[in-house]
């Protein structure tokens, strides 16, 4: 049992921040057979390093690089070649979308697939621009200037709108 | 499509994620001491494992490098052949504990709350470390002279100069070419991988390279 933090608090936190770990787990693990497993050794990491955090980080920066490094690493182990799996019941090929999918749905999916693609660090910069992080948070979570991180965020727009722009 | 647009289609991911339930909390919360103990025995197949293995080869490093040190001082340069032979298996052994020292402390500084760039070097540099033993081969002959002695030279012992000798400058050779070829660059040759029963291993250390030039890429300031 960790000193500083009871089960009870942490799972509170965790729960109210679940969305960060799906879809960190949904962007870097393809297999969704393998996604519990991810999920769950983040959460474990979580709570083995509970008691090292310090109430004067942000939850959140503190989460992200937990929750990034423990899928990075596990994307890294993990042979994902298979196909996207989405874990919102969407299909997993926009060739395979029914009839009736939404417009918001196919552009989920798009999204899911555009992430997909990128490499293990650009995933986490990805994520972390649509989750509307500021650039210096970025740049605390990721560990590179902020600077970097403007030039690189401004590249990711263009490929984003060239892969609507492409589809449409 | 405009910078909103892009947001919009992730919140909209996120209320589907909410609406699918994924991860039960709850039950998690019910099953929580189940659930560490199961995360632990994961864990201990990893980081943890590996620094405990680490550990224990360092102590039997130890005790076998202090036996060479007490035979070197034992030796006293009586014997040549038998004091240079055990010094340089002395000297090798020191370097490996080095290695493996550099190692443990290396997974005792990996910080899954530190920065992602600095984590995933630390983890790649542990990685590719492993090819920094490959000089271990280069010891292979001195365990073929610490035994010579200069009568068998200076009297032309026939058998030393048909089959010590010989047998000698194989492992010279042997250990020259292992351990110029031995390389993860060389990893896709079968006789490379027969070799290392740790194929994987190696394996792990050409993409741990890979991943470190693409971290140093990715902290490169863009222009």
């Amino acid at each position: 049992m960790n000193d500083k933090i009871t089960q009870e608090e942490f799972l509170q936190r965790i729960a109210v921040n679940k969305g960060i770990i799906i879809k960190i787990c949904n962007a870097y693990c393809a297999d969704k057979h393998y996604r519990e497993d991810l999920a769950q050794e983040i959460i474990y990491q979580l709570w083995r390093s509970a008691g090292k955090f310090r109430d004067e980080y942000k939850f959140s920066t503190w989460m992200y690089r937990i929750a990034l490094n423990v899928a990075i690493s596990f994307y890294r182990k993990e042979k994902n070649k298979q196909a996207l799996v989405s874990y919102t019941d969407l299909p997993e090929d926009l060739e395979d979308k029914p009839d009736n999918a939404t417009e918001m749905e196919i552009a989920i999916l798009r999204l899911e697939t555009l992430i997909q693609e990128l490499n293990a660090l650009d995933k986490a910069l990805m994520i972390l621009y649509l989750e509307s992080k500021s650039y210096a948070e970025i740049a605390d979570i990721l560990g590179i200037t902020e600077t970097n991180v403007a030039t690189k965020i401004s590249r990711i727009k263009t490929r984003l709108k060239q892969q609507f722009a492409n589809n449409n | 499509m405009e910078e909103t647009d892009v947001k919009n289609i992730w919140q909209a991911y996120e209320r589907k994620i909410e609406e699918s339930r994924i991860l039960n909390l709850q039950s998690w919360a019910l099953n929580f001491r189940a659930f560490e103990s199961i995360q632990q025995h994961k864990a201990g197949l990893t980081l943890n494992a590996l620094a405990g293995f680490k550990v224990r080869a360092l102590v039997l490093g130890f005790v076998w490098t202090l036996f060479l040190g007490i035979l070197l001082y034992g030796a006293r340069l009586k014997n040549l052949y038998f004091s240079f032979s055990i010094g340089a298996l002395f000297l090798f052994n020191i370097a490996t504990l080095v290695i493996y020292i550099r190692q443990v402390v290396l997974i005792k500084w990996i910080n899954y709350s530190d920065p992602i760039t600095d984590t995933q070097k630390k983890l790649s540099l542990l990685a590719s470390s492993t090819v920094g033993l490959r000089f271990l081969w280069l010891q292979m002959p001195f365990y073929c002279t610490w035994f010579w002695h200069s009568s068998w030279i200076n009297y032309s012992s026939l058998s030393f100069w048909l089959i010590t000798f010989p047998i000698t400058l194989f492992f010279t050779f042997l250990g020259i070419f292992l351990y110029r070829n031995v390389v993860p660059e060389n990893m896709h040759k079968k006789w490379v991988q027969a070799l290392l029963m740790s194929g994987p291993e190696y394996k792990s250390v050409i993409k741990a390279k890979e991943f470190l030039a693409e971290i140093d890429n990715f902290q490169k300031e863009l222009s």
